[in-house]
């Protein structure tokens, strides 16, 4: 059967574990402006913009003969829930022969689940299929590693594009992985083409830091945030993101009670400090990440979220407080089909401005109304 | 001791609960003036500018509240219904949105999380935070909580034989004052939630403009319970509770050849209507029932509600005419 997922993440990884599964697999290509304006055009009007992308996609591969797209759900209270269930009725609306399968959360429902599993692992042994998701996933975890290296290392990068030529080349190597040795090895050479591109030296107080935060999809694809990491290094700051796929993964598949990850922790500030309860995204987890940055010394948080998004909407009510507590300047940026790139580009170059003096002057920043502070 | 309750959101759901609650605790319940525009201009300054307008109106009711100076405001925050079904992300949230929004409201607040087993009455155990707030015993909420569900029952009942909601107050109160349905008018069934449709300044008092054209109007809450429920079925259900109940209700009067149109009047970016609101869009499509989205914000104007219900009631009526 030809099967694809959408693109979010470390795609590399899914094509390989899928491929290793005797699927064919329609690779979805990085979402582009027909890719947006494709899902714009026949997603409900106020839906959220990670769906419009999810949708363009769907609707290219299902183009390009994608019977089964696989992606992961969630039980509310937040729309991404119903992701799934929408995405199906419009693509049977616009005539597709195509099936959208759902993974939820294994807790919630076990048996949904194992069908589920037993219809996508296509008769290979369920010994095969584990050892292809640990490799997979060991795959995912390198690559999602070396990104968060190049998202530090590229701020500092003297010819522009050095690293985004590295990491094209990373995963093409990554792809021709056959078993866990070789993702080691590759991960090893990977590390050390980093290491070789030239980077200017900058002394350790001179270095700004900025983490970003908010809506895993919109933090996550660069389609979706205007390249706001990059935007962010070729500026000059060092950036980092708090969601990607292993994290994820991470966070919600080991059981709670022997899940040491930070996210866990960072939670836990959270509910002590301001909010007792998660609405329904990533909320509770953001604040945790945000008290957690302010008390790493960081000089600036971003906090990205799709237009009208509730949970985050909460957050965002609720960062002015932080901002004031923490004395960090935060900025709340929300995206969607409208935004601009130059948009993006001027609101991120003033508010590094802002983080770069009150690093040079740090009594300045006292004196501002706290609320203009927080740009929200 | 004055409790405040601001006149918005659930407020015209569960308020006669509430106000038996508190009254049969010895409490005197105040609610905030109807919401205008002075009061939402004052909100819409506090509140985070891209959210729905419920919210928007919400803040600006508390804003009026603490300005009547009330000893505590009740910001309920209502969380899950029977283990399974949610309330939208706003009222999982609302707390926060006020209290972040209106740091003055912080020590006036009345909030706690309330778990119902079925929405239309409440365990005691739902309200036992109430005890340490208002200095009263267990027992004592265990008796007037009844009462109150009693009593919101009872409104429930007006409710289901067709009066809105302030019809059915003052008819809980003694006034009976009938709803006017006439016998071979229009029949539309306006879809949106409480919130929405019984709000003076949101909603611009959609109803009565179309009961002014002679049209006998419906709303999801005329419906017992029982038929809105999520029938046995393969697939994800809706999970937001009132968002099930307007869904159920298309689905149920899209069967009822009674009704002659359906109106969807619902806030600028709404999360869950926009979920539904395709839903809506499609089903109507098969079932082939005249069908209109009114989308409304703190922006929207008189004159263009009113032409597009005008021009929605017209058509309907040529489409009957044209069928006899």
């Amino acid at each position: 059967m030809k099967v694809a997922f959408p693109y979010m993440g470390c795609v590399t990884a899914y094509d390989w574990f899928l491929e290793h599964l005797g699927h064919k697999v329609v690779m979805p290509p990085e979402p582009t402006q027909r890719t947006i304006d494709l899902g714009v055009k026949y997603a409900p009007e106020f839906f959220c913009y990670p769906f419009k992308i999810m949708l363009g996609t769907y609707i290219e591969v299902a183009e390009k003969g994608a019977e089964l797209i696989i992606s992961s759900g969630g039980c509310g209270p937040c729309r991404a829930g119903l992701y799934g269930e929408v995405h199906q009725r419009v693509l049977d609306h616009l005539g597709f022969n195509t099936e959208v399968v759902i993974f939820d959360s294994l807790f919630q429902d076990p048996k949904d689940f194992f069908r589920k599993v037993l219809s996508v692992k296509n008769n290979t042994s369920l010994m095969s299929v584990l050892k292809y998701f640990s490799i997979g996933f060991k795959m995912v975890e390198d690559m999602d590693a070396i990104q968060r290296k190049i998202n530090i290392l590229r701020a500092y990068e003297i010819n522009r594009g050095d690293f985004n030529e590295a990491f094209s080349k990373i995963k093409k190597m990554y792809r021709k992985c056959e078993s866990k040795k070789d993702v080691l090895k590759t991960t090893v050479e990977a590390n050390a083409m980093l290491d070789k591109i030239p980077i200017r030296k900058v002394r350790e107080e001179e270095r700004i830091r900025v983490g970003i935060v908010g809506e895993i999809y919109v933090i996550m694809e660069r389609c979706a945030n205007n390249s706001i990491e990059e935007k962010l290094n070729n500026l000059g700051v060092e950036v980092e993101t708090v969601q990607d796929i292993s994290s994820w993964v991470k966070h919600n598949l080991i059981p709670r009670r022997f899940n040491k990850e930070k996210s866990w922790q960072v939670i836990e500030k959270a509910k002590r400090e301001y909010t007792p309860l998660n609405v329904g995204g990533h909320d509770l987890e953001n604040i945790g990440w945000m008290i957690d940055f302010a008390e790493r010394g960081f000089d600036g948080i971003v906090h990205c979220m799709p237009f009208g998004c509730l949970p985050e909407l909460v957050t965002r009510s609720i960062i002015p407080q932080i901002s004031k507590d923490k004395n960090i300047p935060i900025l709340s940026l929300s995206f969607d089909e409208q935004i601009s790139s130059a948009n993006v580009q001027t609101r991120l170059e003033a508010f590094i401005d802002l983080a770069k003096n009150k690093k040079k002057k740090p009594g300045l920043f006292e004196e501002f109304e706290f609320k203009e502070a927080a740009i929200v | 001791m004055t409790i405040g309750i601001p006149r918005a959101l659930l407020y015209y759901y569960y308020f006669p609960l509430w106000r038996s609650l508190f009254t049969n605790l010895g409490h005197q319940v105040v609610v905030s003036a109807p919401t205008n525009g002075e009061m939402l201009e004052e909100g819409i300054k506090q509140t985070v500018s891209e959210i729905c307008v419920p919210i928007k109106v919400y803040n600006s009711h508390v804003i009026e509240l603490l300005k009547k100076d009330v000893d505590f405001i009740f910001v309920p925050r209502f969380v899950r219904n029977n283990g399974r079904e949610w309330y939208c992300p706003k009222f999982l949230g609302l707390p926060e949105l006020v209290k972040y929004s209106i740091p003055e409201a912080k020590e006036k607040m009345i909030s706690f999380d309330i778990h119902p087993k079925i929405d239309d009455t409440f365990d005691a155990k739902d309200f036992l935070p109430l005890c340490d707030y208002l200095n009263v015993s267990k027992r004592d909420l265990k008796n007037a909580l009844k009462k109150a569900n009693e009593d919101f029952l009872k409104f429930r009942a007006f409710m289901e034989k067709g009066y809105d909601f302030e019809r059915a107050l003052s008819a809980l109160d003694g006034i009976d004052n009938p709803p006017p349905f006439k016998k071979g008018a229009l029949n539309i069934l306006l879809i949106g939630y409480v919130y929405n449709i019984y709000d003076p300044l949101v909603s611009m008092n959609i109803i009565q403009k179309l009961r002014d054209m002679n049209v006998n109007v419906y709303t999801f809450d005329m419906l017992n319970e029982k038929f809105i429920r999520n029938p046995k079925e393969k697939g994800k259900k809706i999970y937001w509770v009132f968002t099930r109940k307007i869904y159920n209700t298309v689905r149920r009067m899209l069967l009822d050849d009674e009704i002659d149109g359906i109106i969807h009047l619902t806030a600028f970016v709404c999360g869950p209507d926009s979920v539904v609101g395709k839903l809506f869009e499609l089903d109507c499509d098969k079932y082939q029932k005249p069908f209109m989205t009114i989308r409304v914000d703190e922006h929207t104007g008189h004159g263009h509600l009113q032409t597009r219900i005008e021009a929605f009631v017209d058509m309907l009526k040529y489409k009957t005419k044209n069928a006899m």
